[in-house]
């Protein structure tokens, strides 16, 4: 009935708990994620980014709420969190250090096998996967530690998508990378999200990448959730995210200091296409003031 | 879970104890051990408790930090205990039990004994690595060790080997439990399954423990060279290390402490 696929109520959780050094890493975050999105979560490092996405696997258990994986508690059968691991796949930052196996083959079937899946199946997902990350099948039989640094994060991501989870959770994908690695990343996860239709979430700080490629925008600020929309919905929030020390899109910069000039622009522009048709319009009416 | 264990760690203070010498704390630490293995009746038992007391409250550590790093003595106090109760027979009473088993005067001194000096012991020896930071402690180690060097012990490496092996503890912790949630998350399963299968479920953590511990070994060595590191040959030191009279205090201390267990033992004479 519903296409809510990931759903958070009242979620909290607490490190150290009942100690002195005891952190409130997220507060009360409710959220329902719909199934298909591409949802980018930004927050400034600490935000609790990172402890919110080991909530939806399941790697953490909240100290108060519920995280629901299609309207289920995934806690209901804590005998069950393995199955929920498959179904929501996170793949953390710097996976290339998580590689361990002798060839890049039986690394990225190390996920399939645990889901205890027929030879013929994890062959199918291995070489699917590979094709996702933009290696060829020659890089099966290599070790993975001979390979370079973007190479190996493709397999460590490969790895993950070899599970075919319904909800894919990438934790800085792009981040250390040159920023043709990080284009390559970002068209990666763009296109495997085309052709599986399934739910993906991506952490990053760069605003740039998010709003890119994201149709749904998580802004995590002081562990409490500041926003959950589309993209314009949170960049028409401009200045309260610069307040909360987020960079926001160098082109949203521009209008805002447009705006600041006294020009009447709009300011929840972050597309070259977008700012070519605003200027446009702006030096059309300047034209006229002018004459 | 790995980072609740607390035996070995530095806890952060101002007592009198943390500013004391780090070589002056280890001949105490050792002093100490002397007096705990020294006692023979419960009176000068009772004169070590009082000073593990007096330097448990002077060091400035809470008390409930130390009872969490006994916590996981308990089980080999309490079977050292129970193993000397039957193993040691004598004195002016006993029970016997079945089996020709039985229980004696002489041995149930004994098992409190032991149990007790395990306690101290591992007490005292926290109170030394709880008030010293781990680099302090092996420079104190290489100080007092540094005799060795005419035997053409490499000294310096040692110590500064046991620096780095320190300083990378924590670091490994972490680094575990970021694999191991990695491993999780890809379905790895860690909690049930035969014993093999479970010995097994290990080699996708050792092996990126072990290739990044290289790696890190790589990346700090050449750190080092690059800040021309060339072994401990004409190396001074940024914090000398100098005796004060808190040190000279702390002699005294032991230096009563002990004469006084001898002259205990010497005057009531000896239970075990």
């Amino acid at each position: 009935m519903s296409n809510i696929i990931l759903s958070t109520k009242n979620l909290n959780y607490l490190y150290s708990k009942g100690t002195s050094s005891q952190i409130h890493a997220i507060r009360d975050i409710n959220v329902q994620i719909e199934k298909g999105e591409l949802v980018g979560i930004i927050g400034h490092t600490g935000s609790g980014k990172s402890t919110l996405i080991q909530h939806f696997n399941g790697l953490l258990k909240g100290t108060s709420g519920v995280v629901e994986l299609e309207g289920k508690d995934i806690w209901a059968d804590k005998s069950k969190i393995r199955n929920v691991r498959f179904r929501v796949g996170v793949c953390f930052q710097y996976p290339e250090y998580q590689l361990f196996e002798e060839t890049v083959y039986k690394d990225i079937a190390f996920g399939p096998k645990n889901m205890k899946l027929s030879d013929e199946e994890i062959d199918r997902r291995v070489r699917e996967s590979l094709r996702f990350v933009g290696l060829d099948e020659s890089y099966m039989e290599k070790s993975p530690f001979d390979l370079s640094g973007g190479e190996k994060r493709r397999v460590a991501i490969a790895g993950v998508m070899a599970m075919k989870p319904e909800v894919l959770i990438l934790d800085e994908p792009s981040a250390g990378l040159d920023p043709k690695g990080r284009e390559t990343i970002l068209q990666m996860i763009m296109a495997y999200r085309k052709t599986t239709g399934s739910t993906v979430l991506v952490v990053s700080h760069s605003m740039e990448d998010i709003s890119k490629i994201s149709s749904k925008v998580l802004v995590m600020n002081e562990s409490h959730l500041a926003y959950y929309d589309t993209v314009d919905g949170v960049f028409s929030h401009a200045e309260s995210l610069k307040n909360m020390g987020l960079n926001i899109p160098q082109l949203t910069e521009l209008f805002l200091k447009l705006k600041e000039k006294g020009y009447d622009v709009s300011t929840d522009i972050y597309t070259m296409e977008k700012a070519k048709d605003e200027l446009l319009v702006l030096l059309k009416g300047g034209d006229k003031n002018a004459q | 879970m790995l980072s609740d264990i607390t035996i070995g760690q530095y806890y952060k203070g101002d007592s009198l104890v943390h500013k004391m010498d780090a070589r002056a704390k280890i001949i105490f630490t050792v002093l100490f051990v002397v007096m705990i293995f020294l006692c023979k009746n419960f009176l000068s038992l009772a004169l070590v408790g009082l000073f593990v007391l007096l330097s448990m409250i002077l060091c400035g550590v809470p008390f409930k930090v130390f009872f969490k790093s006994l916590k996981p003595i308990v089980p080999v106090v309490i079977f050292t205990a129970i193993l000397n109760i039957f193993y040691v027979s004598g004195g002016s009473w006993e029970i016997p039990l079945f089996l020709g088993l039985k229980i004696t005067e002489k041995g149930v001194s004994t098992a409190i004994f032991m149990a007790v000096r395990i306690v101290f012991l591992i007490i005292a020896s926290s109170i030394l690595t709880y008030t010293t930071v781990p680099t302090m402690l092996t420079d104190a180690i290489e100080k007092l060790l540094s005799p060795l060097k005419i035997f053409k012990i490499p000294v310096h490496t040692l110590a500064m080997m046991m620096t780095l092996a320190l300083r990378f503890i924590p670091t490994l912790i972490e680094e575990i439990e970021k694999i191991t949630n990695a491993q999780k998350a890809r379905g790895a399963d860690f909690e049930s399954g035969k014993f093999m299968d479970r010995v097994k479920a290990v080699v996708p953590i050792l092996i990126p423990l072990f290739v990044s511990s290289f790696r890190r070994a790589y990346e700090l060595s050449f750190a080092m060279s690059c800040r021309c590191y060339t072994g401990g040959e004409g190396r001074t030191r940024m914090k000398q290390m100098k005796l004060h009279l808190r040190d000279g205090a702390g002699l005294l201390f032991f230096a009563l402490g002990i004469t006084g267990v001898v002259l205990i033992n010497n005057y009531f004479g000896a239970v075990i």
